[in-house]
């Protein structure tokens, strides 16, 4: 088997560890025999429908996300992931990308960047800094161990097996409108604006986060939860991941629920 | 007696206890709390200096200084500067107080002041409570964000600080990082740049200089000899001259640069810098030598990258690596920047290799090592930093290179010092 993964933006959206989500949803297929190529997308590529398995998209600085807001409806890449997510496409959209996913942004004293409205989400420019290690418990993946391959909605809801773990840094609050599902519910942090207790968003298999951290690695569960629907689509099966040694994973996401939690 | 001389009076009582109790916290505490009964200090008693140089920028702030201190020292030059990275403000009137006269309040005699300053405490400090002679302006690169934010509003307050400088500053820049020379326009004094010939920084990483980028000092004939140092040569009106410095990697010729020419405009004479060089040793964990290997200190996407770049050209078998990866406030909380640094280069040389993970995070950084390529049998948790350190010198075959984060580094410091290896950091 083979995944593409288109990463968007890569040199002006990645602003901090994202390149880990990269590293891992590639070792992560690789150790399963799942060959994996790697594309960027950037301002002066272009992005056709049906060419990628699975997108990254990162977290930028203010100017760096004017601009790729700016190339995302010009060069119609916007219009290209949303329809690729109705169809089921996979993404993880960290922080600034997130935003950028959502329907606008509205910044301090200028005018309103207009998103792709993947996420039915909108973001408006805070006074504070969103600051530290944050804890989501999610009612959508579990996160250690065997079953780390299928979403699972039936873990008992305070289980630390559902929590995921990350590390934010945002101003920007996000809201979620009517309906939309968020990723998890803030245990410890600010997480989508530090007022509703939600933390990112999910539309259909696309995650929008604010978690840093990098996030994958000490959250396989989601990792492969990503590269699974990735291949379903693709090979038009149900996919079983083969299991992997994910020691080193647990201990790591252990060490951060216990001490931030 | 007025409250300036209390304040001195406070810091001179708190260092010297710092030194009986061993406590540490030798840099700081001093001027944190003279500050807290006279917060005019630093402008005060920085006044009357002759002349101040400040050096800023994310990396090789430290190596940049006390290279300049040994060229200064060499020459006879009477020199002050803060020492073991406290480089906020406290920090600064930590130094002075330490140089200042218990009975009058006043400095000692002192020719020459060097202060190197994070990227925050620049824009608090220049030019209403430090005016530089020299600024040096080194590097911007992604850093701890939780303390000093993104690049761009790095780069906007130096720019506001810049236009209050006045033209009898000297602003040296370093010309091969594309962020730093959008500086120049803010800038109403006398601009130099430095750089190396054929190369630019890009990223996280160096790659070769395209176009013409006419800098005003340029080193030449780069020769990288790994932990060994690195030689070159510069072109300085009309002559050549070859240099060797005993520090590995690329970024350490910018600090030398910086630190070079500043030590010509302060008249420092070039045969005082050559000697100088014969006997520098690293500063506090930066590429330090110990009986049984090296501390290189790693704090950043960048620096690590560099440093490992240098381990991937030394690394033998029967050597071993020990990582202790802090999340405090000053490693920065947010521990996603190990993710940045291309800890893959270790893949090639890892087969024989075995890493001791150990600090507040080294499960973090276990796990880092595992998805660059080492087996998971090859990685070692332990939390404890002296346990780790134990562990890692039993049945040392080879050489221990131990790559700490900023606070790891300062706690590995004090056990050293207390088993007698190194002397302890307040002494240097």
């Amino acid at each position: 088997m083979k995944l593409i993964i288109g990463h968007l933006y890569p040199e002006l959206m990645n602003i901090y560890g994202d390149m880990g989500n990269i590293i891992a949803l590639q070792k992560r297929a690789e150790w399963r025999g799942i060959e994996v190529v790697i594309k960027k997308f950037s301002i002066e590529n272009k992005l056709k429908q049906g060419k990628v398995d699975l997108f990254f998209f990162g977290g930028g600085q203010d100017q760096a996300q004017e601009l790729v807001a700016g190339d995302l409806v010009a060069s119609s890449k916007g219009k290209i992931i949303k329809k690729e997510v109705e169809k089921g496409v996979p993404l993880l959209a960290i922080c600034g990308g997130y935003q950028l996913l959502g329907e606008y942004y509205q910044p301090h004293n200028a005018t309103k960047l207009t998103g792709i409205g993947v996420f039915p989400a909108y973001t408006v420019a805070g006074d504070n800094r969103m600051i530290g290690n944050i804890v989501v418990q999610s009612s959508w993946f579990t996160v250690h161990g065997q079953e780390e391959t299928s979403m699972n909605n039936e873990l008992p809801a305070k289980h630390t097996m559902n929590y995921l773990v990350g590390f934010e840094n945002h101003s920007g609050k996000t809201f979620l409108k009517e309906g939309a599902q968020p990723l998890g519910q803030v245990v410890k942090g600010f997480g989508n604006n530090g007022e509703d207790q939600t933390e990112g968003c999910i539309y259909k298999n696309a995650v929008g986060s604010y978690m840093h951290g990098s996030l994958l690695p000490k959250n396989p569960g989601l990792a492969d939860w990503l590269l699974t629907k990735a291949l379903e689509l693709k090979y038009g099966k149900e996919i079983a991941l083969e299991p992997l040694d994910n020691t080193l994973e647990n201990l790591a996401h252990k060490a951060a629920v216990l001490k931030y939690s | 007696m007025g409250y300036k001389l209390l304040a001195i009076i406070l810091g001179k009582v708190i260092i010297y206890l710092t030194k009986i109790l061993k406590i540490g916290g030798g840099s700081a505490a001093p001027g944190y709390y003279a500050l807290k009964f006279y917060p005019n200090l630093v402008a005060e008693l920085t006044k009357d200096i002759p002349k101040t140089v400040v050096i800023t920028g994310t990396n090789g702030k430290t190596t940049t200084s006390r290279m300049l201190y040994y060229f200064a020292r060499e020459q006879g030059l009477k020199v002050i500067r803060n020492s073991t990275g406290s480089n906020l403000e406290r920090g600064i009137a930590s130094t002075l107080i330490s140089n200042s006269h218990m009975s009058s309040g006043k400095l000692k005699n002192v020719d020459l002041a060097i202060w190197e300053l994070d990227e925050a405490a620049f824009n608090q400090l220049v030019p209403e409570k430090i005016k530089p002679d020299i600024i040096i302006f080194l590097n911007v690169f992604r850093d701890q964000l939780d303390r000093y934010g993104e690049i761009d509003s790095i780069l906007r307050g130096w720019k506001k600080t810049l236009e209050k400088i006045g033209k009898d500053t000297t602003v040296l820049i370093n010309g091969d990082d594309q962020n730093l020379l959008g500086l120049k326009n803010s800038i109403k004094c006398k601009v130099e740049t430095f750089g190396i010939e054929d190369y630019k920084i890009k990223g996280e990483g160096t790659v070769k200089k395209i176009g013409e980028e006419k800098l005003d000092l340029e080193a030449k004939n780069v020769n990288l000899l790994g932990l060994s140092g690195t030689n070159f040569d510069i072109q300085d009106r009309h002559e050549t001259w070859s240099f060797s410095i005993p520090l590995p990697g690329i970024y350490h010729v910018y600090d030398f640069l910086a630190a070079y020419i500043t030590s010509q405009k302060l008249g420092i004479g070039r045969q005082a810098v050559i000697s100088a060089l014969d006997h520098y040793s690293p500063a506090f964990g930066r590429a330090e030598k110990l009986d049984f290997g090296y501390i290189l200190l790693i704090k950043n996407p960048t620096g690590a990258t560099q440093v490992l770049e240098t381990l991937k050209g030394e690394l033998k078998v029967g050597d071993r690596l020990l990582f202790a990866l802090n999340d405090n406030i000053a490693d920065g909380t947010d521990v996603s920047w190990i993710w940045d640094s291309e800890f893959e280069m270790l893949s090639a040389v890892s087969s024989q290799l075995s890493a001791i993970c150990s600090g507040t995070r080294a499960e973090d950084m276990a796990l880092r090592l595992k998805y660059a390529g080492l087996e998971p049998e090859q990685i070692i948790i332990q939390r404890d930093l002296k346990k780790a350190l134990k562990q890692a010198r039993e049945g040392l075959g080879g050489r221990l290179f131990i790559l700490p984060t900023y606070t790891a580094l300062l706690r590995l410091q004090k056990i050293l010092a207390r088993e007698g290896t190194k002397e302890h950091y307040w002494k240097e």
